[in-house]
């Protein structure tokens, strides 16, 4: 095996599609790599090719009365954002690496925010995607119009692929006008089952905030920070409501900080020990942090109340790390979730695998897999079902 | 017949030829007579005949309330249409989880019914909801007119129970929001039973809007009503429904349900917003004024829940209505930008006239979703359904190449598979066949749909406009 990577950054789809094509031919295993901001998820190793997407970018297409944007899939998730910005409108996604993050690692990461629950995750805004294929060619998938129900739904099955169907190449999104007025409040709880309760009347009110998620970190207390966007009165009842029920729950509020993106940079800044990541049926949230925080390497737990995705970074001796890791996934498969170890320190790579268990399905994972990437070139090692 | 007697027993299998007339047809216009129909009580039964069928190599369609408007539930090839009507009831309300668990024959409206004590409801509401099924809604991936700002039924669904055409039953996704590999429960929804058979469904419950506000705005053209909406999207405003209708739904909406539109509008808009009671009447207030801006000869808004109610049943009726001007419709689904409505309408109705058919227009305007239905009379000949596929395939063409797609909520089925290269090269198409080969792979489920087939697509070679 060759230790040399070969870097390749294609200047458009077809050229993409054709390195693909090369590489299926000569069994060369491909990378790909936008920002390469989530390059830690997965067992993988290194590869014979690494497919860079930064001359993919761009603004293909915006026609803001349409309320649909058509972007490169190298364009930067924050730059997208200026360019929608001037049009008063923006993409509802809040992932983590806010700054550096690409179109086409969002996607194929699958990666989110906690405005997921108000404006819907990745694959419920991607409406659109031309993607490069391992045999060479180019699949064009859903189109430019917000509804679309022509064919199967390839868009989904790329949205948290991680690389291993193809190379995104271009992709077309739902966008939105920018609300007027914003707000946000701030809380602190002695008890997690407050903290929860006060968070899951908020989740289930009227009033829809746009983000309420519960941390727990140095120190014993448990935070929760809401935000709330909207026309100015939706705003003012939202935190009115958020207000009532942390004062219900034996809350205490406290001044808004940048609380929000402190929690959603967790990966970023998990860079020792691991971060496991599990997706919840949301009533088990509460249980299952609580349970979390009572871990001897629990350093810190940040649980979207409203969607139910829990991410908890354990630190410490690495015995430790590996039993709590382990220990969280089984207990999210318990209550009917699932996870990965999101992120860990290189050394305990060997020693702790991204997945505890295959998902359902996996089978038919497999054959998909197969079908699109009959070589195995693509992205060897990231995938949940091999 | 008789193996399929013997292995389900004699009250789940129906093969009297007036017992199959009952299931040669569905809402739209193609018609194919089953060998047999088969009523499943549980998944066991479903399992035990997709390994029966796939032992004797007989294509299985599955048939939830026939509503469909693509031929979706016709057994074109023949073989065992599988009728969800015995597995209909709601396993689980989870209020904690905001979650509910169905079998696939359950009836839309009556999941929204069970669960509006909780104070929730299940968001896609398909015109058709006081008859269609949640398995239909899964397999079209069905909308509504409510889906502008909430989604379609791919947004509402996490997970699914499926049985594969070999027998194989698998269970993806779940309660939580995300599963952990392939978004297997998305790739099935809107695949029109071509990948499997869904045996239960579990599907997101959202709390109900605290308050709504429901407009109707009468314009004196479409071109006002189309400008209007653009107008309302560009003031940053997203309601939860705009639907439009031409002058001729209105007169049949009129004649039938009695919803109080005015007559004589070129075009009439129906508009909701909803959300917390605070704000409400701003937005109400924002949206007439763009209305009578673009002259608008009249607003009204709903006073109370009956008058929304009775604002409502004019476009929830509209399609049923149109029996008051034609025997017969052939309705279109097409999309486009919505930008685009005014050229498109405009299209449509010269296709009308180009082939000497009425066409009435009732649309989700707000997603650029449009539905002409084009009136014809079959008594007078087989030509005039012919010159009413002509235009729809017109009409299409347009949608596509506005950038648009051939169906928004409808599905392809078999009526539309052959216009599929319209919007798709031949490397999209194999990408998708690979998607059909993995979860069916001797092409048992519901064949002669989605995919264009070589037999009955010969006479349409279409120069793909997909770019």
């Amino acid at each position: 095996m060759s230790t040399t990577v070969t870097r390749v950054i294609p200047a458009d789809a077809t050229a993409c599609a054709r390195i693909l094509a090369e590489a299926t031919r000569d069994r060369h295993t491909v990378r790909i790599v936008g920002a390469g901001t989530k390059s830690y998820i997965g067992d993988t190793a290194p590869t014979d090719v690494e497919v860079g997407t930064s001359r993919l970018g761009g603004v293909i297409d915006h026609e803001p009365a349409d309320l649909t944007v058509t972007v490169g899939a190298g364009m930067r998730i924050a730059e997208v954002a200026q360019v929608l910005e001037r049009a008063g409108q923006f993409l509802p996604l809040d992932p983590p690496h806010a700054d550096e993050a690409t179109i086409g690692g969002v996607i194929a990461a699958n990666s989110n925010g906690f405005w997921r629950a108000r404006y819907g995750a990745v694959r419920d805004l991607l409406i659109g995607t031309r993607t490069a294929l391992a045999d060479g060619t180019v699949a064009l998938a859903g189109g430019r119009v917000v509804k679309n129900v022509a064919g199967y739904d390839l868009d989904k099955l790329l949205v948290g692929s991680f690389g291993t169907l193809g190379v995104i190449v271009e992709a077309t999104f739902k966008v939105l006008p920018v609300p007027v007025a914003s707000d946000g409040l701030a809380a602190r709880f002695a008890h997690s089952s407050d903290a929860f309760a006060a968070a899951a009347a908020i989740v289930r009110g009227p009033s829809r905030a746009e983000a309420c998620v519960v941390e727990r970190g140095e120190g014993s207390a448990w935070q929760l920070a809401v935000e709330a966007r909207g026309s100015a009165p939706t705003v003012k009842r939202a935190i009115e409501d958020s207000r009532r029920e942390v004062a219900a729950h034996h809350g205490e509020t406290r001044d808004v900080a940048d609380d929000l993106g402190r929690m959603r940079e967790l990966p970023a800044r998990s860079t020792d020990g691991a971060l496991v990541r599990v997706a919840l049926p949301l009533a088990a949230t509460a249980a299952f942090s609580e349970t979390a925080s009572r871990l001897e390497s629990m350093a810190t737990l940040v649980a979207d109340a409203a969607s139910g995705v829990v991410r908890v970074h354990v630190l410490g001796d690495d015995d430790a790390v590996i039993r709590d890791a382990e220990a969280l996934l089984l207990a999210a498969r318990v209550v009917g979730g699932a996870g990965r170890v999101e992120r860990r320190a290189e050394h305990l790579r060997s020693r702790l695998s991204t997945w505890a268990a295959r998902p359902s399905g996996d089978f038919l994972m497999r054959r998909i897999k197969d079908a699109f990437d009959p070589a195995g070139i693509l992205e060897p090692g990231r995938a949940a079902f091999t | 017949m008789r193996g399929l007697i013997a292995l389900l027993g004699p009250t789940k299998v129906l093969g009297a030829h007036e017992e199959l007339l009952m299931y040669e047809y569905d809402g739209a216009v193609d018609t194919a007579t089953p060998d047999a129909v088969v009523l499943p009580d549980t998944t066991a039964d479903v399992a035990s005949l997709a390994r029966f069928c796939h032992e004797h190599h007989v294509p299985i369609v599955p048939r939830g309330a026939g509503t469909g408007l693509s031929g979706g539930a016709i057994p074109v090839e023949g073989g065992v249409v599988v009728s969800f009507a015995r597995m209909a009831r709601i396993l689980e309300i989870d209020v904690p989880n905001l979650r509910a668990v169905v079998q696939p024959g359950l009836i839309n409206l009556h999941l929204s019914t069970a669960v509006a004590p909780h104070g929730l409801h299940f968001v896609p509401d398909p015109s058709s909801q006081k008859a269609c099924t949640l398995g239909g809604n899964v397999a079209e991936n069905s909308g509504g007119p409510h889906t502008l700002a909430y989604g379609v039924t791919t947004n509402h669904v996490t997970g699914i129970e499926v049985v594969l055409s070999d027998g194989t039953v698998v269970r993806l996704g779940g309660k939580a929001t995300e599963d952990e590999g392939y978004d297997l429960v998305g790739a099935f929804v809107g695949s029109e039973g071509t990948l499997g058979l869904v045996t239960e469904i579990t599907v997101k419950l959202t709390p109900l809007p605290e308050d709504k506000r429901t407009l109707m705005a009468a314009f004196p053209t479409m071109d006002e009503a189309s400008e209007t909406v653009s107008a309302i999207i560009a003031a940053g405003i997203v309601p939860s429904a705009i639907e439009m209708m031409d002058q001729l739904a209105v007169q049949a909406v009129e004649a039938s349900v009695h919803a109080g539109y005015p007559l004589d509008a070129g075009g009439i808009l129906l508009l909701e917003v909803d959300g917390p009671h605070d704000g409400l009447d701003d937005v109400r207030e924002r949206i007439e004024a763009i209305c009578r801006a673009h002259v608008a000869s009249e607003v009204r808004v709903a006073s109370n829940a009956l008058e929304r109610e009775r604002l409502w049943a004019g476009r929830k009726g509209a399609f049923a209505a149109m029996g008051r001007l034609s025997p017969d419709y052939y309705v279109q689904d097409g999309v486009i930008p919505r930008t685009r409505l005014p050229d498109i309408l405009r299209l449509v109705k010269e296709a009308g006239v180009r082939h000497r058919l009425r066409v009435a227009n009732v649309f989700h305007a707000g997603d650029g979703n449009l539905h002409p239905l084009i009136l014809f009379d079959s008594r007078l000949g087989p030509d005039e359904l012919e010159r009413a596929k002509a235009a729809g395939v017109e009409i299409l063409t347009a949608c596509v190449e506005a950038g648009g797609s051939i169906t928004g909520e409808h599905g392809v089925g078999m009526e539309k598979n052959c216009y599929m290269p319209l919007q798709f090269r031949p490397s999209d198409l194999a990408a998708m066949r690979r998607v059909k080969d993995a979860f069916d792979p001797d092409g048992l489920m519901n064949p002669g749909k989605i995919f264009p087939t070589p037999s009955r697509c010969r006479e349409f070679a279409f120069a793909s406009t997909a770019g």
